[in-house]
């Protein structure tokens, strides 16, 4: 089974009077191991797949599958429960904590998951040595640069250790010297085997990754696959064979 | 999330917004210090009124007085003897509720006179008991006994007005064994009560302030009403001896009317004040034998006076608590408004909390905790403060009872303020955990 499930996913909104749906019957599976851009304009709907994805909310039909849990029907605590262990997240904006340092920023996920302040704090370190800033351990955010500040952003979605990274424009904010650099950092992750998912509105970035969902108004309109990893992995019309 | 890092992290949101942090503590810190000083102040005076009711006999002292027989009666009222010394005995013998009892004969207004010297007291003529059921204590000598009543010696013992009045600038011990006259008739001094005065007073003379006027020893009807003037000119001499030497005879119109041993008062004291209605029963009963049934006499308790002492305090208690409770829960309804406007700041960290794995009750607990830890600050700075208030307070209203900080009074105003902060903390915390967590993370 796949890591990741959507069975005939959908979601409305209410604005007013009328209802919009913002996914509109999306069937998708994405493999443990995969390195995959959902693109599309904005009002494309990418952004609320990836909230359905990142278990931050529920469809309103369909079926959603994360590491055969099914997430479509879970409660709030139990959608917290799972972003805590098997999610980790990438803002745009970095969304660290400005009062607390970069040791306490990365240990914020495993105080929720109740680990003891021993573990915590190993662990932590390791995550921050991992994107390189163990030299920063005691800096707040504030006396970061912006690519620094992603690296603990990434840091802390590691630290759990999720089957799945959800980047949401991670280079959004950042020069492209920097962006590039955070790009490659994913790319190493996604060579040591996790699982990464990026959210952009950029074709030259989603290039870059094995495989590019493209979404327009609520549908996914094109699935593609580069040559390299057609080659390791299977076709996602045999997937989604496999699923039904 | 445990309760503890809650804790820690909201002691690190405080310590963020110190200045703020202050700001909305001081209404509670204020209601807080209200709390407490009303408290201490209500207990001072509690305790000074229960010192002085102790002092002038306490609840267990019950006087029995005459009183006119009813209507019914009044035909055939003179077969009662009236109060004579065997009301007393009787009570003394029959009475198991009775601790103490004395007949009192007094002579008021008496002239007690030494050398060119002259007081003018109440001289009592009693029991040995009289001394207890007053609560006085002696500085020398002894108290009367039982041989100076059956012998109806010319002894008594007197209070500290006495003897500056007659010995004036004399130690207490020097008066002892001296003579006095009473209405002319020479008496031993045999004991000396020592000074009788409030805490207050007692205080002061320790730090050596002496108010003009002598004290609490100035005349009884100055502007200073003194609670214990009375007691300190008390003169006390035996029973027997009054009866013979002032009683025996008496002259009206120039007609010896023959001896008077009536009682002027029987005063007894209560050995246990939880079973007081049942002692007054049997108290009635004995005097119904000794009267004959006649009823007249009446019994004069302090209950309703002190009943309504402490009504009065409580009062007192409950009306200063009352505002004071108002200023917290002002104080409470700034911690709201705060919280609110941290929460509103703090929606993204609230939505980044969120995306990390918090439930909405961790998000609940973080605010509920940070709330109370502001309660808890503004209730321990209230404590210092209330502590601050009352030295100065202490200062300015001198002589009056000195405030008495209770443990339960700062058990209840610490343990209010916390409370307060849970509550207030409880809709902010509510609505921060109620944040959609995709919006939360949109916000701003």
């Amino acid at each position: 089974m796949a890591l990741i499930e959507l069975t005939e996913v959908t979601k409305r909104y209410r604005v007013g009077e009328q209802e919009i749906a913002a996914l509109d019957g999306v069937n998708l599976s994405i493999e443990a191991g995969e390195y995959a851009a959902i693109i599309g304009p904005s009002g494309s709907g990418k952004s609320t797949l990836m909230h359905l994805l990142g278990c931050l909310d529920t469809p309103t039909s369909g079926r959603l599958m994360i590491d055969g849990i099914d997430a479509s029907r879970a409660g709030g605590d139990r959608l917290s429960e799972l972003r805590n262990a098997k999610i980790g997240f990438v803002f745009q904006s970095f969304n660290l904590l400005p009062k607390f340092n970069v040791l306490q920023n990365v240990e914020l996920p495993m105080i929720y998951a109740g680990l003891r302040a021993a573990d915590r704090k190993s662990r932590a370190l390791a995550a921050i040595e991992r994107v390189g800033l163990s030299n920063r351990v005691k800096n707040t955010p504030l006396q970061l640069s912006g690519g620094q500040m992603q690296r603990v952003a990434i840091a802390r979605a590691l630290v759990n250790d999720p089957r799945i990274i959800f980047a949401d424009e991670p280079t959004g904010n950042l020069d492209s010297t920097t962006g590039e650099s955070i790009l490659a950092l994913f790319q190493e992750l996604s060579a040591q085997g996790r699982t990464i998912v990026l959210v952009t509105h950029d074709q030259e970035i989603a290039a870059r990754t094995p495989r590019r969902i493209e979404m327009r108004d609520g549908k996914i309109v094109a699935d593609v696959r580069t040559a390299a990893a057609a080659e390791s992995r299977n076709p996602n019309i045999e997937i989604r064979n496999e699923s039904e | 999330m445990k309760l503890w890092l809650s804790l820690l992290m909201g002691l690190k949101e405080i310590g963020a917004h110190k200045f703020r942090s202050i700001l909305t503590m001081l209404g509670i810190i204020l209601g807080v210090a209200s709390l407490l000083t009303t408290f201490a102040l209500t207990a001072g005076i509690a305790h000074g009124m229960r010192d002085f009711m102790t002092q002038i006999g306490g609840i267990e002292k019950i006087e029995i007085t005459k009183q006119d027989p009813p209507e019914e009666q009044s035909g055939f009222a003179d077969i009662s003897p009236g109060s004579t010394v065997a009301d007393a005995e009787i009570i003394q013998r029959r009475s198991p509720l009775v601790n103490y009892v004395s007949p009192v004969s007094s002579l008021s207004n008496a002239a007690l006179t030494r050398g060119s010297q002259t007081y003018r007291a109440t001289v009592y003529g009693c029991w040995p008991d009289f001394y207890y059921i007053n609560k006085h204590e002696l500085e020398v000598g002894r108290r009367l006994s039982q041989l100076d009543l059956d012998e109806a010696r010319h002894v008594c013992l007197i209070g500290q007005s006495v003897v500056r009045s007659l010995w004036p600038g004399r130690k207490s011990a020097d008066v002892l064994g001296q003579s006095m006259l009473i209405n002319g008739r020479p008496f031993t001094v045999v004991g000396v009560f020592k000074l009788y005065e409030r805490a207050s007073e007692k205080a002061r003379r320790a730090q050596g302030i002496v108010r003009p006027g002598g004290g609490n020893l100035s005349a009884g009807r100055s502007k200073n009403y003194d609670p214990f003037f009375g007691k300190n000119a008390s003169v006390q001499t035996p029973i027997t001896t009054m009866f013979y030497d002032y009683k025996s005879a008496n002259v009206v119109g120039k007609v010896d009317q023959g001896p008077n041993y009536k009682l002027d008062q029987l005063i007894f004291q209560l050995s246990d004040a939880a079973r007081f209605h049942e002692a007054v029963e049997q108290t009635r009963a004995l005097l119904n034998v000794t009267h004959r049934g006649i009823e007249d006499f009446a019994f004069v308790t302090r209950e309703e006076w002190f009943d309504s002492m402490e009504r009065s305090i409580r009062s007192t208690r409950i009306s200063g608590g009352l505002i004071a409770c108002i200023s917290l829960i002002v104080g409470g309804i700034g911690i709201t408004n705060i919280m609110l406007a941290s929460v509103t700041e703090r929606i993204r960290e609230i939505g980044v909390r969120r995306a990390i794995g918090a439930k909405g009750r961790d998000i609940f607990l973080q605010i509920i905790v940070e709330s109370s830890v502001i309660g808890l600050g503004g209730g321990v700075l209230g404590l210092g403060g209330a502590f601050g208030l009352l030295r100065l307070l202490a200062k300015i209203t001198e002589g009056e009872n000195t405030p008495l900080v209770e443990p339960g009074a700062i058990l209840i105003s610490v343990g209010f303020a916390i409370f307060i902060g849970i509550v207030s903390g409880f809709y902010p915390a509510l609505k921060a955990s109620r944040l959609d967590p995709i919006e939360a993370l949109r916000y701003g």
